[in-house]
C-alpha cells in the first residue's frame, strides 16, 4: 500500500477511536456532575 | 478612457460570467430556496464583487483586508463560535449524556471521504489533492460544521477554502434532502416507529455552568489543537447558562454573530476567483462533501442500530443520524420523520441531545485531525 494511503488510515482509524475516547470522558463527566450536583443544588 | 474600457475588455473571459453565474446561483438558494441565507446571500455576493474585472475589492481591497484579518488568522471562525456556543442549550445532552455516543459515530463521513479524497488525489491527472493535509481538509466538510471546515481549511488547504465552505454550507442546508433516503434505506418501518421515554431528571444551574468549563479543560489537555475552538464554543455557552451575564449572551447570540456572519461569508465569497474556482478539483471536493454527509448519516444510524442489539430499551435508529453537527436542522428533521411514521411519537429531546452531541464532536474531529496530519 502506498506510504501516504497507510498514513492516513492510521491516522482515520485513529481519530475516529480517539473521539469515542474523548465523548466517552464527557459521558463520565456528566455522569459524576449529575451526581455530586443534583437539581436540590440550585435551592442551596 | 482606458481604465472605463479595460472593465468591459476583462468581460472576455469566460471564467467571469460563470462565477457570475456561481454568485448569481448562491444569491437565487438564499432568496427563493431559504438554504442558508444569512451565508449564501453574503457568500454570492462577495463572488460577484471579487470576479468583477480589476474589481477594487480585491487585488488589496476591502475584501482582501478581511481576508487577511479574519480568516488568514482565523479570527471568523472562533468568533462564529462564540455566538453558537451562547445559542446551544446543552440541557438535553445533560439529561441523556449517552446521546454524545451518536456525535461520535456520525463523525464517520469525515474520515471515509478523507480516505476517499487521499486515494482520489492518486489517481493520475488529478492534482488538486496532493497529500494528505488537502485530503482531510475536504474530509472535514463531513464535520457539518461551517467554522470547524472553515478553520481548518484555511490551515491545511487554504486554496481549496473556497469549494470547502460552498460545500459544507450547501450541504447543511440541504440536511432535510440528504438525511431522509438515508435513513429510510437503512432503517425498516417497525424501528422508525420505535418511542423513547424522555429523561424525567432535571440539571441543575451548576452542572450547565460547570460543563462547559471542565470540557474545555479536558478536549483542551487531551487536543490542545482543539483549544480555540471548543474554547470559544463553550465560552459562548458559559456566558449564557451563568445566568449573570445575559446581556453579553444576547449581545453573542444576536449581534456578534450576525457582524461576523456578514464578513464570514462576503470574504469567503471573494476567495470565488475564477482561476481558482473555476477547475475539476472544485468538482471534486462538491461530490466528495455529499459523500461526507451521506456516511455521516450512515454511521450514526447503523452505530444506533449495532446498539440495539445489546439493549433492552430500544433506541430509535434515526436518532443516530442527528449525530451529524448541522444544528438544529438535523433534529428538526429527524422528529418530523418520527411523526410522519407516527403521530405520537416525540424523540425531538433525544434528537436535539445527539445533535448537541455532534456539535461537540466536530470540532474534538478537527481538534484531532489538526493535532495528527503532518
Amino acid at each position: 500500500m502506498d506510504t501516504i494511503v497507510a498514513e492516513g488510515l492510521r491516522i482515520s482509524g485513529l481519530s475516529y477511536v480517539l473521539i469515542f475516547a474523548v465523548l466517552g470522558i464527557f459521558y463520565g463527566l456528566i455522569k459524576l456532575l449529575l451526581r455530586m450536583l443534583p437539581p436540590r443544588d440550585d435551592s442551596a | 478612457m482606458t481604465d472605463l474600457l479595460r472593465g468591459i475588455v476583462g468581460m472576455s473571459d469566460w471564467r467571469v460570467w460563470a462565477m457570475f453565474g456561481v454568485g448569481l446561483a448562491l444569491i437565487w438558494l438564499a432568496v427563493k430556496k431559504e438554504y442558508e441565507p444569512n451565508l449564501l446571500l453574503p457568500m454570492g455576493f462577495g463572488c460577484l464583487l471579487a470576479n468583477i474585472p480589476f474589481s477594487s475589492a480585491v487585488g488589496g481591497g476591502f475584501l482582501d483586508i478581511l481576508f487577511e484579518g479574519g480568516i488568514t488568522n482565523e479570527l471568523f471562525p472562533i468568533l462564529i463560535f462564540i455566538g453558537v456556543g451562547a445559542m446551544i442549550d446543552f440541557g438535553p445532552l445533560l439529561q441523556d449524556p449517552e446521546m454524545l455516543f451518536f456525535g461520535a459515530a456520525a463523525q464517520f463521513g469525515i474520515f471515509f471521504t478523507m480516505m476517499l479524497a487521499l486515494l482520489v488525489g492518486r489517481i493520475p491527472g488529478v492534482t488538486g489533492i496532493p497529500g494528505l493535509k488537502e485530503a482531510a481538509a475536504i474530509g472535514i466538510i463531513g464535520a457539518a460544521d461551517g467554522p470547524t471546515a472553515i478553520y481548518v481549511a484555511t490551515r491545511f488547504a487554504p486554496a481549496l477554502l473556497a469549494p470547502i465552505t460552498v460545500a459544507a454550507y450547501s450541504y447543511m442546508s440541504l440536511v432535510p434532502i440528504i438525511q431522509p433516503p438515508i435513513i429510510r434505506a437503512l432503517t425498516t418501518r417497525e424501528e422508525r416507529m420505535i418511542h423513547m421515554e424522555n429523561p424525567e431528571h432535571e440539571v441543575s444551574r451548576t452542572v450547565k455552568v460547570v460543563f462547559p468549563i471542565a470540557v474545555t479543560l479536558i478536549a483542551g489537555i487531551i487536543a490542545p489543537m482543539s483549544v480555540a475552538l471548543i474554547g470559544s464554543l463553550m465560552f459562548g455557552n458559559l456566558l449564557r447558562e451563568s445566568g449573570v451575564t445575559e446581556r453579553l449572551s444576547k449581545t453573542a447570540q444576536n449581534e456578534l454573530s450576525s457582524l461576523v456572519t456578514i464578513l464570514l461569508g462576503i470574504t469567503i465569497g471573494s476567495s470565488m476567483g475564477g482561476k481558482q474556482f473555476l477547475n475539476p478539483t472544485t468538482l471534486l471536493i462538491i461530490a466528495m462533501g455529499l459523500i461526507a454527509f451521506v456516511f455521516d448519516t450512515a454511521g450514526g444510524v447503523l452505530f444506533a442500530k449495532l446498539i440495539n442489539l445489546f439493549r433492552k430499551r430500544k433506541i430509535n435508529p434515526m436518532i443516530g443520524a442527528c449525530g451529524i453537527s448541522a444544528f438544529p436542522m438535523s433534529a428538526r428533521v429527524i422528529q418530523k420523520m418520527a411523526q410522519q411514521e407516527d403521530g405520537s411519537n416525540f424523540i425531538i429531546m433525544h434528537a436535539v441531545g445527539a445533535n448537541v452531541a455532534g456539535q461537540i464532536a466536530s470540532i474534538i474531529a478537527g481538534g484531532l485531525i489538526l493535532a495528527l496530519v503532518r
